[in-house]
């Protein structure tokens, strides 16, 4: 286990920048949008960023200011089912990332947790009041 | 982000859905993260995977007697900044996980107590564990924040 404790990162301009920041996307249960679509979703936005796919969406770092745009306009494709979250460390740093250490993330495992119970938080949010209201000025 | 935005401590500090609804209503989450990315963005860290220094349990003497284990006290240096500047606080019992800062049960105990004691509008709920209960939570969340919108609205 003496990676896991010996480990002292090469840290670059930006990982030492208080106003870079990094967000995780998640795409609950149901969702209309996968993890590509996401990701070529924020490339396409040609925002300064640093994008990585994983395996329950994405993870974006970058200036807060870029991050919350790009998040805005993320939650425009499925409101109800893209949540996102703060991360302190940056994608791929070698004090979390799986690729350089023993184990799952920290993080994954209240994120395996907290993913059973998000299909049922994303069906709450669904207003359902404006549903039953376009399906009668449809149908009308 | 609204004019009347409220900064809210949740628990487990590290949620990710608690922090989620709160953001879409515009409000601002109290996070474990920001608190982690502040100390490991620190310069006077000279070793970083070692994020906790001498330092910190000296910090925590401000939220814990002396007596209390100094793995409490480190913990409550970084826990403590967001009880302090929390104006409302969502506290979430029985979360089935407890893992990294948050795998104190002590600490957990401490905090929900500063929490209680510090005169600010608390929800208390219990994780739910089917659909029901996760639209009575969200119900819930949902009410808290309207309420306090209100009260700032009054004011």
């Amino acid at each position: 286990m003496s990676q896991n404790l010996t480990m002292s990162p090469d840290l670059g301009k930006e990982d030492w920048d208080p106003d870079v920041i990094t967000r995780m996307i998640f795409i609950g249960p149901g969702a209309h949008v996968s993890e590509q679509e996401i990701v070529s979703e924020f490339h396409m936005l040609d925002l300064p960023l640093t994008i990585k796919n994983t395996c329950y969406g994405s993870m974006i770092s970058g200036k807060s200011e870029d991050v919350y745009k790009a998040i805005e306009e993320i939650r425009k494709l499925d409101p109800n089912h893209i949540f996102t979250k703060e991360r302190g460390f940056a994608p791929g740093d070698p004090r979390r990332c799986r690729g350089h250490r023993f184990g799952p993330r920290e993080g994954f495992h209240q994120m395996e947790k907290e993913y059973r119970i998000l299909g049922f938080v994303a069906e709450a949010l669904v207003d359902e009041f404006k549903k039953i209201m376009d399906d009668c000025i449809e149908n009308k | 982000m609204g004019e009347n935005m409220v900064k809210i401590a949740v628990y487990p500090p590290n949620s990710l859905i608690l922090a989620d609804l709160l953001e879409r209503r515009g409000h601002t989450p109290l996070v474990l993260q920001k608190q982690i990315r502040q100390k490991i963005k620190d310069p006077e860290i000279d070793s970083p995977p070692m994020n906790i220094t001498e330092e910190d349990p000296i910090k925590g003497l401000k939220y814990a007697a002396i007596e209390v284990p100094s793995g409490v006290r480190g913990r409550m240096s970084i826990i403590g900044p967001i009880i302090d500047e929390a104006e409302a606080a969502i506290v979430v019992d029985g979360a089935p996980y407890g893992f990294g800062c948050i795998g104190c049960a002590r600490t957990n105990e401490l905090s929900i107590f500063l929490l209680r004691n510090k005169g600010i509008p608390v929800l208390e709920l219990n994780y739910p564990t089917n659909q029901d209960e996760t639209y009575v939570m969200v119900n819930q969340i949902n009410e808290f924040v309207d309420s306090l919108e209100q009260t700032a609205e009054e004011e």
